[in-house]
């Protein structure tokens, strides 16, 4: 059925990628009339870096969108090809949950998906808002045709004056094969917004055939069965193999003997690069010693001819790719069919934007995804969600929603974008929650619910289901503190390290029924375990969010307050924190300093000063 | 307000001849009342300077400036350098005195850079260990502990965030690092333990109240001489024991006849109470000293040799018998229970952790060791956590440290 395209919608999406499908799909479950608009209809929530979601922290995210009513953990469960479960022997609650997928079905899938959720796709490029800043009315295509919105969610991902990079050639573009957003970024910037400048980039993909496999080392998958959504019924399967090689000493002199040849190093490129997700490049400089940096080859779909080289994100012209990835154990016949490249592109700048996602100079303007500053697409689809259900909320009248640090990485993340900022495309891990031992991922269903209840992503089926696994886990939460084994309670027992939610579900006589029940009876075992160390996290939290509470605007100038260090001083008069929590984010903030905040705001002196 | 508080200056190096003597200086005006003294312009020792030059007439010196925040205290602070006399630097004191400087109290510098976040608590203990430590040996537990424990969160976190990159280390390298830290933690326990004061619990009581005997129960052995002749422990003893991992200071002071004498020496002794000591006061009879004993949390008011009779329990009073254990327990809790806050104590506790912290890492969860090393680095920065550990060591540092 093909629907009617309108010329006024509720709610405006621009983009398509793993955040405007969240967004759009979030408006749309709360209510509104969404429209999305994406310069190519085949390439919505296309993968352009490396075929696989989820992994360590970024999988539990994955786990959120699903409990917050998302649609990354359906698609990315119904498009996997090969499952690992990540940090088996590092604790149950850095687990972290990752398949390869097929990268073509899940751009199917996912625009499957924003069909059933009702909204209505405009193949088209937006070159310019319409309206004043304070109250955005529309988008003007490049066709000349005006769409008009109450609510706007900016989800452009890369393609911000996007400007990509290999060797020495540069050209415009939001990723290979499409077009910069060159005229939208132009109409923010006289907009008055600020933006900066972030750079990532991608590996080279080869021919599967022209790679001699038996020169490799097979990837083993480990006997865990998992599904990112609690709607997908069973365990993933693995349809598909996955390789590692090593680079040899050679692959790294052929880096060191062309760096100059980079546009990283040449000085071309001037935004800031993912630290964490670094170039071949920048790994070969800063670890000059080090040989035998692991390659994964992963195939880019079920029986595709392409592979993608995971872990040589390179910016090399074209015939030094050629020699780097011939010089792979395996590869000396390897045929190149798209070479790496970086791109730069723009983002807005931390403080323009607030914890739901809205830009602080507009009423209905909101932003997600890399244009926040973030990297990866589980972090896109994540704020994509809340930006895209807060311009439905905005839309509808309804209170605005922010989740918190305490209770998910969406919330970590959130936080840490608006008060924090970051100086490097963001990218999530474990550590940076305070709470980590709660934010697992067999439980993520459960700490958000009441984020998904409040923010209205959740549809009915999905709130049923989730009312069913409750009262599971409230039975079994019973069966374990009513019981006592020698003496001692089984919830004794369960906190010693050594004892597993198996050895529990032996004691109490459960034997789980399901995926569903086992990941349950998971949940409740481990959060007996950690008990003790979340209710602690959970009352720093209390008294962090009592600092919250308390307003600096009283201070103007904090050359005023006399009895904090220099580093703190110009950090605050530079950053004019909201709250004195926003100021305890900042790093030059040290405790002293916050006493000395603390008591100078009561000392009166400033009520004398006003 | 901590950071800039009132001027304070000592002699940091010992009043004795030497090549030369540093006085040290902290606080609000340090460089402006040096600059006055040695006649330079304002701002001349502001901040990170260095300035040669005659001071009051009374020595040609050196002095050193640092900025707030960037010192030793984290206050403005000036270090002089002058010739080795005793004269001298008595004299120069006296001259900053009268210039509006006090002298610093033993530690008071320490104190100010702790409380100032220039030093975490577990720096202060290992400072403290480091002085106890005369003869040098034992360099092993100079180590600073926060800065190998925030080591060795990095290690942890990486082995969490990065395992898929190799170029981190591995879960036996993190066992190894923790049972290198915990090695560490416990000979810098020791250290400290055997220089510490201790708290100090005293039996106290009417003469022939079965002090001795609970003396000896406790002890564990007959190290008193012991009677049931009224007045028999006369010097009273003391003797140190291990109750619980904890080491206390126990006395058996000798009893006296008349009821007005042991009030007197209850109220003497509750006088010089510091906040770990403990005072368990034994009576059969029930019979309460005239100072009120109720209210204080430091004191244990005992109805002994229970075994003796029926006694009707009177309310706040714990029956308790040598001879038939009934109460001993109750006792050992109570002095065990208090939070006796000691430095080596807060020590113990951080090896205590990081042993969990290790069964943890072996039990493959890497994730639980870590939030459990992040517990030992917050309670070493939370002053309401470990304070009474830093006070009590901060009391025993010399004067101009």
């Amino acid at each position: 059925m093909r629907r009617k395209v309108k010329d006024a919608y509720q709610v405006l999406v621009i983009g398509g990628g793993h955040a405007g499908v969240e967004a759009a799909v979030a408006a749309a479950v709360i209510g509104c009339s969404t429209v999305l608009i994406t310069p190519s209809i085949t390439r919505i929530s296309l993968m352009s870096c490396n075929p696989a979601i989820g992994g360590i922290a970024k999988g539990t995210l994955v786990r959120e969108i699903d409990g917050l009513g998302g649609v990354a953990a359906e698609s990315a469960d119904h498009t996997a090809l090969q499952f690992r479960m990540l940090n088996m022997k590092k604790g149950p609650a850095v687990w972290g949950p990752r398949v390869q997928s097929d990268v073509e079905e899940y751009c199917l899938t996912q625009r499957e998906k924003l069909r059933t959720a009702g909204v209505h796709i405009i193949q088209g490029m937006v070159v310019k808002l319409v309206g004043p800043n304070s109250r955005i009315e529309g988008v003007l295509l490049s066709n000349g045709r005006v769409i008009n919105a109450e609510a706007f969610v900016l989800a452009t991902g890369t393609f911000l004056n996007g400007m990509l990079h290999r060797g020495k050639d540069t050209w415009p573009g939001g990723r290979r094969g499409d077009n910069s957003a060159i005229a939208l970024e132009k109409d923010l910037k006289q907009r008055m917004f600020h933006v900066k400048r972030f750079k990532t980039g991608t590996s080279p993909r080869v021919v599967r055939n022209s790679i001699d496999n038996s020169l490799l080392e097979k990837q083993v998958s480990h006997d865990v069965k998992f599904r990112f959504s609690w709607s997908t019924k069973s365990g993933i399967e693995n349809r598909e193999t996955c390789w590692l090689t090593r680079t040899t000493g050679e692959t790294e002199r052929i880096v060191k003997e062309n760096l100059r040849q980079s546009p990283l190093y040449s000085g071309r490129i001037s935004g800031k690069g993912p630290r964490y997700c670094p170039s071949f490049e920048d790994k070969v400089t800063k670890f000059p010693d080090r040989k035998g940096h692991p390659i994964h080859l992963e195939p880019m779909g079920k029986s595709s001819r392409i592979m993608y080289l995971n872990g040589l994100s390179t910016s090399l012209p074209q015939a030094i790719q050629e020699k780097i990835v011939r010089s792979l154990p395996g590869f000396k016949n390897a045929v190149i069919t798209a070479y790496g490249y970086s791109v730069e592109y723009s983002c807005f700048e931390t403080g323009e934007f607030d914890g739901a996602l809205k830009l602080r100079d507009s009423e209905n303007l909101y932003v997600s995804g890399q244009i926040l500053g973030t990297s990866g697409y589980e972090e896109a689809a994540a704020t994509g969600l809340l930006a895209g259900a807060s311009a439905a909320r905005k839309t509808l009248g309804m209170r605005r929603v922010v989740p918190e640090r305490i209770s998910s990485y969406l919330g970590v993340m959130v936080n840490d974008l608006v008060t924090k900022g970051t100086e490097e495309p963001y990218r999530l891990f474990s550590s940076r929650s305070e709470n980590r031992l709660n934010l697992r991922q067999d439980n993520a269903d459960r700490r958000v619910y009441s984020l998904g209840c409040a923010l209205g992503t959740l549809s009915d089926e999905k709130k049923k289901a989730y009312g069913k696994r409750e009262r599971k886990y409230i039975f079994l939460r019973k069966e374990i503190s009513g019981r006592r084994l020698q003496g001692k309670s089984v919830e004794e027992i369960c906190r010693r390290p050594e004892v597993s939610p198996d050895d529990i579900a032996g004691i109490i006589g459960f034997s789980p029924q399901d995926i569903n029940e086992k990941e349950i009876l998971n949940s409740v075992v481990l959060d007996i375990k950690y008990a003790g160390y979340v209710k602690r996290a959970e009352k720093r939290h209390r008294i962090r969010k009592r600092y919250g509470m308390v307003s600096l605007s009283v201070i103007d100038d904090y050359d005023a307050v006399q009895t904090i260090t220099i580093e703190a001083r110009e950090a605050l008069n530079r950053r004019r924190p909201e709250t004195l929590s926003d100021a305890e984010a900042i790093p030059a903030v040290r405790q002293a300093d916050m006493d000395a905040l603390v008591l100078h705001l009561m000392s009166g002196s400033v009520s004398r000063e006003t | 307000m901590e950071q800039q508080s009132d001027l304070i200056a000592a002699l940091a190096t010992p009043e004795a001849v030497s090549a030369i003597s540093l006085v040290r200086l902290s606080g609000k005006g340090a460089s402006a009342t040096v600059e006055k003294l040695m006649k330079l312009k304002p701002g001349r020792l502001t901040g990170r300077k260095r300035v040669v030059g005659d001071l009051a007439g009374i020595d040609y010196l050196v002095a050193i400036s640092w900025p707030c925040g960037k010192s030793y205290t984290g206050e403005e602070m000036v270090d002089l350098m002058c010739h080795g006399s005793p004269g001298t630097a008595r004299r120069i004191l006296e001259e900053l005195e009268r210039n509006g400087a006090r002298l610093a109290v033993a530690g008071e510098f320490t104190r100010r850079a702790w409380m100032n976040g220039r030093l975490t608590s577990l720096d202060v203990l290992t400072l403290y260990a480091k002085y106890k430590e005369e003869t040098g040996a034992g360099a092993g537990v100079r180590s600073d502990l926060s800065s190998e424990l925030s080591e060795l969160t990095s290690e942890i976190e990486g082995l969490i965030e990065f395992s898929e990159d190799h170029e981190v280390s591995e879960e036996e390298q993190i066992a190894f690092l923790l049972k290198r830290t915990l090695s560490r933690t416990q000979a810098l326990a020791i250290k400290v333990k055997s220089a510490e004061v201790l708290p100090r619990v005293f039996l106290m009581g009417p003469v022939n109240a079965g002090k001795s005997t609970l003396f000896n129960k406790l002890y564990g052995e007959e190290t008193v001489l012991v009677s049931s002749i009224p007045g028999t422990t006369r010097d009273g003893a003391t003797r140190t024991i291990s109750i619980s991992g904890r080491n206390v200071e126990i006395s058996d002071s000798p009893g006296s006849g008349g009821e007005t004498l042991d009030g007197k020496a209850l109220e003497l002794a509750v006088g010089s109470l510091k906040n770990s000591d403990r005072i368990v006061w034994m009576d059969p009879l029930c019979a309460s000293p005239s100072v009120a004993l109720s209210g204080s949390r430091q004191i244990l008011t005992v109805c002994s040799l229970s075994d003796r009779r029926e006694t009707e329990v009177i309310e706040g009073w714990l029956p308790v018998s040598s001879i038939t254990g009934q109460g001993i327990e109750k006792v050992i809790e109570f002095i065990t229970a208090t939070e006796i806050e000691s430095p080596s104590w807060r020590l113990e506790r951080m090896a205590d952790l990081l042993q969990e912290a290790i069964f943890a890492s072996e039990s493959q969860d890497i994730a639980l060791a870590a939030e459990i090393v992040s517990e030992i680095l917050r309670e070493a920065e939370e002053p309401e956590r470990c304070g009474e550990a830093v006070e009590r060591a901060l009391e025993r540092f010399c004067v101009g440290k």
